[in-house]
């Protein structure tokens, strides 16, 4: 499903974020990129649902090399992926279901469906009494849960999170990856960069590392960090 | 795209003025004062170019002729003078016409005249029009020449300088308009671009979760349409009633200055005011937008 073929990219101010990164992640997989700060973490998330461009080599997604996909073929691209951000990025004007069932007017769905899409992925989520809540009367936590909902709400093939707890206290986190897990158990694959240590051990699901934009460790029921 | 995803992106453009009521506003005003000082401007300009075209139009040769010509003389002077180049009126005033004239401009001072009035010092003479103020000299001199012709009064400097003043007055009205034109377009865009700028973070996600450019900028531009519409009405009303207040004083107060009339002129006015106003709104508001749309 995603493919890196030794992936680099190097932005204009001559940081070399990603050094050659190769690997392929299967239909269906739950995987961890791990890193410390500045190892490229980010970027490879960027790659993957094309909001850059490797510098060299190639990123396959979904059998197509998003070098050579057209720009308007993008959006019809991006439908197929669901982004989680630390900072959830929701509209803060909009009530958690306008935010939810935006993902839904872009694809043109009608009226009908965002009524039952809407609160079902938000009942998943366990926000189905907060619907006419303001991003900002939620917690942190809870605003995550929108943002996931959001992700989600289109039935993606693909979800892919640039540290979704990295504002999150651990039990908030916890209750976040569980949320990941179940989506991953209903058949979506999902990428998760992040820094939370103990929940990728408790996981015990496939573990990327990444150092200095290089590829260091790739295990199945990996852990953080094999020196701890 | 589908029927309801056009009414969702009209609704969008309506929620999004409501949602940045302070970005509308000050977009709004900025639009309706811009506008409202090119209106201004461009009404005074039409006024004072008609004024000079006015002024234009009176511009008079008096040809006093002397006393002892008989009536065939007077008709074949008059020919002669209607006859000449540029020449575009000739009208006879007998002397009892000039001097009945005289009194009434003097009004309760006329009998001042009566001493006079037995005798009748004044000429007959020929009051002569021309096309423009630049051919009073040369027609004024070929009426001199005229056998029976005592003596020509032209005001020539005072007309040579009224047309000099004139003719600055429409260029730099011309000028000025431009200059205001630019500036107009260039202080609105920036307001629309500043709103558009400060919704990059909307852009952005609406990218992220898969819309297309065309989706993205629908509700942008019919935006700026509404905002431009808003601020062209506004300043059109203003300049509707500041032209009514103009007119009531400018008769009571400057009677003999002649001023355009309100209707069509306004109507010319507002219509461009218009068509400017929701182009900037509408090019100012989506063009910014292509910046953002490269995610």
């Amino acid at each position: 499903m995603i493919l890196l073929e030794n992936a680099s990219k190097l932005y204009a101010n001559k940081v070399l974020a990603l050094d050659g990164a190769s690997f392929y992640i299967d239909r269906s997989e739950f995987v961890f990129i791990v890193g410390p700060s500045g190892a490229g973490k980010s970027t490879l998330v960027r790659l993957i649902y094309r909001e850059e461009l490797p510098t060299s080599g190639r990123v396959v997604v979904f059998d197509k090399d998003l070098s050579k996909m057209r720009p308007r073929e993008v959006p019809f691209f991006r439908r197929r992926i669901g982004v989680v951000f630390q900072d959830f990025k929701l509209l803060e004007d909009r009530t958690v279901f306008e935010n939810v069932a935006f993902a839904l007017r872009v694809t043109e769905s009608t009226r009908r469906e965002i009524k039952r899409r809407v609160p079902a992925v938000l009942e998943l989520v366990g926000l189905r009494d907060k619907q006419r809540s303001y991003p900002r009367q939620l917690s942190g936590g809870e605003q995550q849960r929108v943002s996931l909902a959001r992700a989600i709400v289109n039935n993606p093939e693909l979800v892919v999170a640039d540290e979704p707890t990295g504002n999150l206290d651990p039990d908030t986190a916890w209750e976040i990856f569980q949320l990941l897990r179940e989506i991953n158990r209903r058949g979506t694959t999902v990428v998760v960069a992040t820094h939370a240590k103990e929940i990728v051990n408790r996981f015990g699901k496939r573990v990327i590392a990444l150092k200095d934009g290089q590829v260091v460790r790739d295990e199945e029921k990996g852990a953080y960090s094999n020196e701890d | 795209m589908r029927i309801r995803t056009w009414t969702y992106l009209v609704g969008q453009s309506f929620q999004g003025i409501r949602r940045h009521v302070h970005m509308s506003l000050a977009s709004v005003t900025t639009m309706a004062v811009s506008l409202l000082v090119l209106g201004i401007f461009v009404v005074a300009s039409l006024n004072l170019s008609y004024v000079a075209a006015v002024i234009e139009s009176q511009i008079e040769i008096r040809a006093y002729l002397y006393d002892d010509i008989p009536a065939q003389g007077i008709l074949d002077l008059e020919v002669a003078i209607s006859s000449l180049e540029y020449v575009t009126g000739v009208e006879y005033v007998d002397k009892d016409t000039a001097l009945s004239k005289l009194k009434e401009q003097l009004g309760p001072q006329a009998d001042l005249l009566e001493a006079v009035e037995e005798m009748n010092p004044l000429r007959n003479s020929f009051v002569v029009k021309v096309e423009a103020p630049e051919f009073v000299a040369l027609v004024a001199s070929q009426v001199e020449e005229l056998q029976g012709v005592a003596k020509v009064d032209h005001r020539q400097d005072l007309m040579s300088r009224l047309s000099a003043v004139i003719r600055a007055i429409r260029v730099s009205a011309l000028f000025i308009i431009l200059l205001l034109g630019v500036a107009t377009i260039l202080i609105i865009s920036n307001t629309v671009r500043l709103a558009v700028l400060s919704r990059q973070r909307e852009v952005y996600i609406m990218k992220l979760v898969g819309a297309t450019d065309a989706f993205v900028r629908w509700p942008f531009f019919l935006e700026g349409i509404l905002l431009g519409l808003a601020g062209a009405a506004v300043a059109s009303f203003v300049l509707d009633r500041a032209y009514d207040w103009f007119l009531a004083n400018v008769y009571v107060m400057l009677p003999f200055v002649p001023v355009l009339t309100k209707q069509p002129m306004l109507q010319v006015v507002s219509l461009g005011l218009f068509v400017l106003g929701t182009a900037i709104g509408a090019l100012g508001s989506s063009i910014p937008l292509k910046r953002f749309l490269r995610v």
